[in-house]
C-alpha cells in the first residue's frame, strides 16, 4: 500500500525527502506509523506529534492505503 | 481615564475614543468583557512581550505577568520589549512599564519570579484565561497541567525558527501531552538548532492574542483541542485536531 508521508521543519533535513517534503512510500498491509518512519529514515525519537489524516495518532498506529502521514518535530521556543 | 470610567461610558452606550476601532468586531459587550477580564501571561519574551502589548491595546482589564528572566542582548532580534535601553531590566516590570505607557486602564501584576510548582496555584487562581508564553517544554507542561487542574483555558503557542503553533487547551480534553512527548530527551525543541528570527513569534502571539479575544468575548470559533501549525519556510499553515 501507498502512504504519504508530509515532513514538517527540521525532520524534512534528515530524511529521504523530496522538494517539500512530501514523499510517497510503498510498504507491506498492516504497516504501523512507526514502520513507515522508520523507512523514510527520520529518527522516531525527534518526532513529537504524529498525525494521520489530520488526526493525533500513536506510533503503533495501523495505517491504510492512501493515509496521510505528518511527522512534527518538537517546537518549543518562546 | 481609568477603567472604572472607561466601563461607566460602555454602560450608557458611549465609546471611549480610545476603544472605537474596537467596537465594529467585538461590540460593546465584547469591550466590557475585556476590560472585566484577568489573564495572566505567562513570559515576556519573544511571545509575551507581543501578547501583552496587543491585549493592552485590545483592553483586558487584568494582567499579570509572569517572568524571572531579565533582558539580554540577545533578545533584541525579537523580542519587542526587549531595548538597548532595557537590557539587564526584569522582563514582567519591563513589561508593565510598556502597558502603563499604552493604557492606563489596563492593571498589570508584574511578578519577577519563574512560574513552578511552588507558585502556580497562586499565580493563576482567579484568571480567566492563561498564556502560556514560555519557552521550555517542561515548564509548558506544568503550566498545562496546573490550568487543566484550576479549570482555565490555556492559551498555548511556540516557535522555532520559520515554524509555529497555536492552540487552545481546555479543562476537560487533551493536554501538551499530546503535543509535546514527556519522556527524556531535551527541555527545548528545534529552537535550540533553528534559533528565532524576528517575524515568527510576532506571528504567533498575534493568533495567540487573537485567540485571547476569542475567548473572552465569546466571538467567533477558537481553536479548542486544535493546533494551528505554521511552516512559512514552504507556506504552509495547517489546523490540525488533537483528539
Amino acid at each position: 500500500m501507498r502512504i504519504e508521508v508530509r515532513l514538517y521543519a527540521t525532520l524534512r533535513r534528515h530524511a529521504l525527502s523530496t522538494a517539500g517534503g512530501v514523499l510517497a512510500v510503498d510498504v507491506p498491509e498492516g504497516s504501523t506509523a512507526a514502520e513507515v518512519i522508520a523507512k523514510v529514515r527520520v529518527d522516531a525519537n525527534e518526532v513529537h506529534l504524529l498525525m494521520v489524516n489530520g488526526v493525533s495518532s500513536p506510533l503503533d498506529q495501523v495505517l491504510a492505503e492512501g493515509d496521510r502521514l505528518g511527522l512534527f518535530p518538537a517546537v518549543g521556543g518562546g | 481615564m481609568s477603567r472604572e470610567d472607561s466601563l461607566a461610558l460602555l454602560a450608557k452606550g458611549e465609546i471611549p475614543e480610545r476603544y472605537m476601532r474596537n467596537i465594529g468586531t467585538i461590540g460593546v459587550d465584547g469591550q466590557k468583557r475585556l476590560l472585566r477580564s484577568r489573564v495572566a501571561v505567562v513570559g515576556a519574551g519573544g511571545l509575551g512581550g507581543n501578547v501583552i502589548e496587543l491585549l493592552a491595546r485590545q483592553g483586558v482589564g487584568f494582567m499579570r505577568i509572569i517572568d524571572g528572566d531579565s533582558f539580554a542582548l540577545h533578545n533584541l532580534n525579537r523580542q519587542i520589549l526587549a531595548t538597548e535601553r532595557t537590557i539587564g531590566m526584569n522582563k514582567a516590570a519591563v513589561a508593565a512599564a510598556r502597558v502603563a505607557e499604552v493604557n492606563s486602564d489596563v492593571e498589570i501584576h508584574a511578578v519577577a519570579a519563574m512560574f513552578n510548582e511552588d507558585n502556580a496555584v497562586e499565580l493563576l487562581s482567579g484568571m480567566d484565561v492563561v498564556v502560556d508564553a514560555l519557552d521550555s517544554i517542561s515548564c509548558r507542561l506544568l503550566l498545562c497541567r496546573m490550568a487543566q487542574e484550576l479549570k482555565i483555558p490555556l492559551v498555548h503557542a511556540a516557535i522555532a525558527g520559520l515554524t509555529g503553533q497555536v492552540g487552545i487547551i481546555l479543562p476537560t480534553g487533551p493536554g501538551l501531552e499530546k503535543i509535546y512527548k514527556t519522556t527524556g530527551g531535551s527541555d527545548k525543541g528545534i529552537e535550540a538548532e533553528l534559533g528565532n528570527p524576528a517575524a515568527t513569534p510576532a506571528l504567533a502571539a498575534a493568533i495567540q492574542a487573537q485567540e485571547v479575544v476569542k475567548l473572552l468575548t465569546g466571538i467567533g470559533e477558537i481553536l479548542s483541542h486544535k493546533l494551528l501549525y505554521f511552516d512559512t519556510e514552504l507556506n504552509i499553515y495547517e489546523l490540525l485536531n488533537l483528539g
